[in-house]
């Protein structure tokens, strides 16, 4: 091979490695930027008066008095819509019969519609569910929502695939007394629902109404919170009791290989399995609760950061200088003294660091408390309960409402929201990880 | 009060601190042991309630029927089309993430400056601290209807972008080894000109209508085998980078020197010296990959399509698969948790499959990991 041959395949190779690196670093936008944009818009968004009637009527937040007036206004514009459908149902009656037949199908999800836009009419019986009694609480929902009203959504079959075509209903119902909602609708929306750009941190600690169409993520974030925590605390005491063992105590042999093969064997077990044990040892043989519970679930994420937090530990216990321990033994402490006020002390950092990072990885994990932990609709959990109840966690409810909830289209912001808040929470502890280990290597450097 | 009293312990305080130091360790060890048994505990709790399905229902018809209909009555518990589909996931999520996960790894071993690898390690950490069901999430939200209406586009695009740099090259790099060998230089250069352009001619043609085929492709589900190969091998991609740059990093500076002084170029001495000399971490790091892509769960339930059905032909990633993980999470769901029935311990059966492979990686690795240490230290 000629030397001008191998000094390209040289440029070709490291351009290569570059754009690997580049790769790894372009994906991890790909995935990070749509979960937080969209997951921004949770808490961020344009809301509409429903929203405010929401918080007010659920959580009792918000200005009563300001929003009675703002209320009046809103209804004061919704009227002339309620008023041409009263006058059209008391109409459709008289209408001819093939006209009436035209016009049934259309009206009715017209109807529809307008419930789901603007909520049920006041002075109408109350809906069955909630999600009746409000309207839309986004703005970009709602333009959606209206859009269903004034278009008919057919599909054309024509060219093979399925083609979606809108045909506009307004045409349809000339001449008869529902006519003047159309224009009202398409020009004056912004009237009916008052959209206004709001920031909406109750996202965070509100409980979900009626399987989330309203409401925040409360509960999921409590099940977690409390799940981590349990699970350090749990993993945490026992992993920094197996690191010193392993350090100060044991000597080289078959027992000590054994153990740490055991330990290395644990990291490598797949989540799931975890789960599994989890439901047949901890609930099904131990009964440490009648089903699943927060403790169960805590057990079983213990054991499965306990690897993590057992190696991290180590080195932390190992990257103490030997000058420390030494010191304390020529000073006369014992070898318990000198673990206890010396080299814990020092190894503390690196160990909180370990810590930290497990927090996030049992944070995150589903698969595990799938059997042992969590359910997808529960209420928020009190300290007393978490013993014997389970509890709705972050990470199983975002699979739960992206694929098994009834309406997954309609609460694509709040799937977003909880991926987002699930994401933050995980890498703002890691972060945290990252900036404490630069600390430790700055104070072991000096 | 003299000090040289607390100096010099009497016999009975000897005896009382040697006491305490004993049952303080033997009070570790028992921790300890509590800690390290467990993988035990996992293993026998799960052996415990797969072996009454074997019992049951023998064990040729699990692994090698592919009749799987659990809800039917009698139930039919053939894993084979489970178990393919395991083995086709992380096979394509290994083949996709091993090349750029080692290029990677080289790149941040010997060519990045210092700050740049710094600046990237978080980066990785990131990649890797991501929770599964948010990768899942994104599989099932973004990439899988990406995948449905622009899957042809995204492939051809991709193929276009990886094909003609490595073909061009290939091509200028195949014309000078045929054309070098012999000749005087004007002859060389002639004929290393043809044979460049035939190549890259030939080349062309092959990208071209490759890139028009994968650009006519329709995929008619965006979940399928290859949305969850990619995540998986997203996944396992910080495991492979990280593990491979240390094993990279281990093979030392002399061996490097050494290459360069006898005139070779960072690629040759990457390639044929560093790499061979750390091959051994590099295979530790695709094991671990692998039992990182076995293992995971949530994307392959989500991104994966759960269609119990071995593709065809075999190697089609384009449909739907159904992995082990993710039919243990799924029909364990929220109902079946009744200890007896066939379907719960079929659950565990497939658990302990997947134990049971994982624990021989991780005794491969071990094994790799300890020859390699051996080798070291003989020279």
């Amino acid at each position: 091979m000629r030397i001008t041959t191998r000094k390209l395949l040289d440029r070709a190779f490291t351009l290569c490695a570059y754009f690997a690196v580049a790769l790894m670093t372009l994906f991890l936008l790909f995935v990070l930027l749509p979960i937080f944009g969209k997951g921004a818009g949770a808490y961020l968004f344009t809301g509409t008066v429903e929203h405010r009637r929401m918080l007010l009527d659920q959580f009792n937040r918000g200005d009563a008095e300001q929003f009675s007036a703002e209320w009046a206004d809103v209804q004061q514009a919704r009227r002339p819509i309620y008023a041409a459908v009263a006058a059209f149902e008391k109409e459709l009656p008289g209408l001819p019969a093939a006209r009436r037949k035209e016009l049934k199908a259309s009206y009715k999800e017209i109807r529809v519609g307008l419930g789901v836009l603007l909520g049920s009419e006041p002075g109408k019986p109350l809906p069955a569910l909630t999600r009746g009694l409000y309207g839309q609480t986004r703005w970009d929902r709602a333009q959606e929502k209206v859009s269903n009203i004034l278009y008919e959504e057919t599909w054309d079959y024509s060219g093979g695939a399925g083609k979606r075509v809108l045909v506009p209903r307004q045409p349809l119902f000339e001449g008869t007394a529902l006519a003047p909602i159309f224009p009202l609708l398409q020009n004056n929306l912004r009237d009916l629902l008052h959209p206004r750009f709001t920031f909406y941190p109750g996202f965070l600690i509100d409980k979900s109404i009626d399987a989330h169409f309203f409401g925040g993520i409360g509960a999921e974030v409590m099940g977690t919170l409390y799940l981590a925590l349990g699970a350090m605390l749990i993993a945490v005491p026992l992993g920094i009791i197996a690191a010193i063992y392993f350090q100060e105590y044991a000597t080289e042999g078959a027992v000590l290989s054994f153990l740490r093969s055991c330990v290395n064997t644990l990291a490598g077990v797949p989540s799931v399995v975890f789960g599994l044990f989890g439901l047949a040892f901890f609930i099904n043989t131990l009964h440490v609760s009648p089903g699943k519970s927060v403790l169960a679930g805590a057990l079983t994420l213990a054991l499965l950061v306990l690897p993590t937090v057992i190696r991290s530990s180590e080195e932390a216990i190992a990257a103490v200088p030997r000058a420390y321990k030494e010191g304390a033994l020529a000073l006369g402490a014992g070898q318990w003294h000198t673990i206890l006020t010396v080299i814990l002390p020092a190894a503390l950092p690196g160990i909180l660091t370990g810590t930290v990072i497990s927090m996030g990885r049992a944070a995150g994990e589903t698969a595990p408390i799938i059997f042992t932990a969590a359910v997808s609709v529960g209420r928020m959990i009190q300290p007393s309960e978490l013993l014997t109840q389970p509890t709705p966690t972050l990470s199983w409810n975002l699979y739960n409402i992206c694929t098994e909830h009834q309406a997954v289209e309609e609460i694509r912001h709040v799937q977003y929201g909880m991926a987002a808040t699930l994401v933050v929470i995980v890498l703002v502890l890691n972060l945290t990880a990252i900036l404490l280990r630069a600390r430790v290597a700055r104070n072991l450097k000096g | 009060m003299n000090t040289g009293e607390h100096i010099i312990l009497s016999a009975g305080e000897k005896t009382r601190r040697r006491i305490f130091g004993l049952v303080g360790r033997s009070f570790l060890f028992a921790v300890t042991s509590v800690a390290a048994l467990a993988v035990l505990a996992i293993i026998f709790f799960i052996a415990r309630d797969a072996l009454p399905f074997f019992h049951e229902k023998g064990v040729a018809a699990f692994f090698f029927s592919k009749a799987w209909y659990p809800a039917q009555s009698p139930p039919q518990f053939g894993a084979a089309a489970i178990f393919a589909g395991s083995l086709l996931v992380t096979a394509a999520a290994v083949v996709l993430v091993v090349p750029p996960g080692v290029c990677a790894a080289l790149c941040m071993s010997d060519i990045l400056p210092f700050n740049v690898r710094q600046v990237l390690k978080p980066v990785i950490e990131m990649l890797a601290a991501i929770p599964s069901v948010a990768y899942g999430f994104f599989a099932l939200v973004v990439l899988a209807p990406l995948l449905q209406n622009a899957g042809g586009r995204v492939l051809s695009v991709a193929w276009w972008v990886l094909a003609l740099p490595m073909l061009a090259l290939g091509s200028v790099v195949a014309a000078d080894l045929l054309s070098s060998q012999r000749l005087s230089e004007t002859s060389y250069r002639l004929v290393r000109g043809l044979l460049t352009f035939l190549f890259l001619a030939l080349s062309l043609v092959l990208i071209v209508q490759t890139g028009n085929r994968l650009g006519a492709l329709q995929i008619s589900s965006g979940v399928n085998a290859l949305n969850a190969a990619i995540i998986l091998g997203v996944m396992a991609l910080p495991t492979i980078v990280s593990v491979s740059e240390d094993a990279l990093q281990a093979a030392g500076r002399e061996l490097r020197e050494g290459s360069y002084a006898l005139g070779a170029t960072r690629a040759e001495t990457l390639v044929k010296v560093v790499v061979p000399a750390a091959i051994s971490g590099i295979f530790s790091a695709i094991l671990l990959g692998v039992m990182r892509a076995l293992g995971e769960t949530m994307v392959v339930w989500m991104a994966s399509g759960n269609a119990a059905q071995i593709p065809k032909p075999w190697y089609n990633l384009l449909q739907p698969v159904r992995t082990l993980t993710a039919t243990i999470a799924g029909d364990m769901g929220e109902a079946d948790q009744m200890t007896g029935s066939a379907h719960y311990h079929v659950l565990f059966a497939m658990g302990l499959s997947l134990l049971i492979f994982s624990f021989f990686c991780n005794l491969a690795g071990e094994w790799i990991v300890a020859r390699q240490r051996k080798r070291l230290r003989g020279g």
